[in-house]
C-alpha cells in the first residue's frame, strides 16, 4: 500500500487543509500501518507527567548531607594516609643521613656538596652528548624517514583528537 | 525567572536552601524524564536524586546564558542514557513494577471511563517506550512529555536538528509498528465491560 503522502503528513504534525484531512481520514480507514501511527501520535499528545512520591526534597537533603559527610571522611582519610606516608618515608629513608648529620655536621655538608658537584658535572656531560648527537644524527637519517616520522606523528595526533572528541562527554558543566 | 536566577546565584555560593528551592521546582520534570527513560519508579527516584546531586556539585560550571531547565534535563537525560547502556551491558533482567507510579489525574477529565482509557494508553505507551533505543527514547520524552522544541532537544542531547528530526520520526514509526502488533492481542485480552481504546 502506498503510504505517501499520508505517513509524511502524520510524521510532520503540521496543520492539514480540509481536503488533506478528508483524504487522510479515508486512508486511515483502510491502512492499519498509518492508523497505528495516528493512534500513537494521538496518545503522545495526551501524555501526562509522572511525579515523584511525596518527600522527594527531604530525601534529597538527606542524601546530600550523607554525600557531604562521605566526602569529608574521604578527604580526612586521604590527608591521614598522605601525612603518614611522608612521615614513614622521611624516617625510613632519611635515618642514616640524620645519624651522620647529628654526629659530624661538617662531613654531612661536605658529602652533600660533593654530590651536588657530581650531579652538575653529569648533567653537563649529558647536555654535551645530546648536542653532539643532534648535530650528527640528521646526516645519518634519510630525508624520507624524517617525512615518515612527521606523517606518523601528525596522523597519531589527528587520531587522538578524533577519538577524544568521539568518546569524551563534551557537554556543558559535567 | 528572576527568582530562579537568584536561587542559582545563591546556590552557586553554597546556599543549600536556595538549591532546595530549585529541587522543589524541578523535581517533577526531572523525575518524569527519569521514569519514562528507565521505566521503573525506584530507578527513576534514584536517577533523579543523582541528577540533582550532580547538578549541585557542578553548579559553578553552569552557563547562565543557557536556560537552567535545558541544562538540568540534559544532565538527567545523559545520566539515564548512561544507566541504560550500563544496564544493557550487564544484561540485567528488569521486572516491571508500576505499583508506585504516581500519575496526576487530569482535573478537567470529562468522565472516569475516558480517563481510564487515557491512562491505559499512557501505560501502554510507557511500556512500548522501553523498547526504543535510549537516545530515541530521550528525544521522544523531551518532545512530548516536556514539550521541548527540536532545537532544544538537539541542544540537550548534543545532536544536530536534522538528527533529532530523523530520530523522532524513526521512534514514532517504531512505536506505531509495536502498537499495531500489540493491538490484536490487547483486543483479545480486553474484558467485555471495558471500552475500546478508539
Amino acid at each position: 500500500m502506498n503510504h505517501r503522502p499520508f505517513e509524511d503528513w502524520l510524521l510532520a504534525e503540521n496543520p492539514l487543509t480540509p481536503q488533506q484531512e478528508r483524504e487522510l481520514t479515508a486512508h486511515l480507514q483502510i491502512c492499519p500501518s498509518c492508523s497505528s501511527l495516528a493512534e500513537v501520535s494521538l496518545a503522545l499528545r495526551t501524555v501526562q507527567q509522572a511525579g515523584p512520591p511525596a518527600g522527594f526534597v527531604s530525601r534529597f537533603q538527606v542524601r546530600l548531607a550523607a554525600q557531604r559527610q562521605a566526602m569529608r571522611r574521604k578527604h580526612v582519610a586521604g590527608f591521614v594516609v598522605l601525612a603518614g606516608s611522608v612521615v614513614v618515608l622521611s624516617i625510613g629513608l632519611g635515618w642514616p643521613t640524620w645519624e651522620i648529620a647529628i654526629h659530624s655536621p661538617v662531613d654531612f655538608i661536605g658529602s652533600w656538596l660533593v654530590s651536588l658537584t657530581n650531579l652538575w658535572a653529569s648533567l653537563q656531560v649529558l647536555f654535551h652528548a645530546a648536542t653532539v648527537l643532534l648535530r650528527v644524527a640528521p646526516g645519518f637519517v634519510p630525508a624520507y624517514l624524517w617525512g615518515l616520522v612527521l606523517f606518523a606523528f601528525t596522523g597519531w595526533s589527528a587520531l587522538w583528537v578524533v577519538s577524544f572528541r568521539k568518546t569524551a562527554k563534551i557537554w556543558q558543566g559535567v | 525567572m528572576t527568582e530562579e536566577i537568584t536561587w542559582i546565584l545563591r546556590a552557586q555560593q553554597g546556599d543549600e536552601d536556595a538549591f532546595t528551592c530549585l529541587v522543589q521546582v524541578y523535581q517533577r520534570p526531572v523525575y518524569n524524564l527519569c521514569y519514562r527513560m528507565l521505566g521503573e519508579p525506584e530507578a527513576a527516584e534514584d536517577a533523579a536524586q543523582d541528577t540533582f546531586l550532580k547538578v549541585y556539585q557542578n553548579l559553578t560550571r553552569y552557563d547562565r546564558e543557557r536556560p537552567f531547565a535545558t541544562w538540568l534535563l540534559s544532565i538527567a537525560a545523559h545520566h539515564c542514557i548512561d544507566k541504560l547502556r550500563r544496564r544493557r551491558f550487564l544484561s540485567f533482567s528488569i521486572d516491571k513494577d508500576d505499583e508506585n507510579q504516581t500519575e496526576i489525574p487530569d482535573r478537567f477529565a470529562p468522565d472516569p471511563e475516558t480517563e481510564a482509557v487515557k491512562q491505559q494508553e499512557c501505560d501502554r505507551l510507557h511500556d512500548l517506550l522501553q523498547s526504543l533505543d535510549p537516545l530515541d527514547r530521550a528525544a521522544i520524552i523531551l518532545r512530548y512529555w516536556h514539550e521541548a522544541s527540536e532545537v532544544e532537544i538537539a541542544d540537550m542531547l548534543h545532536l544536530t536538528v536534522p538528527a533529532v528530526k530523523s530520530r523522532l520520526h524513526r521512534a514514532r514509526r517504531a512505536l506505531a509498528r509495536m502498537w499495531q502488533e500489540e493491538t490484536p492481542r490487547l483486543q483479545a485480552e480486553r474484558k467485555p465491560y471495558e471500552s475500546p481504546a478508539f
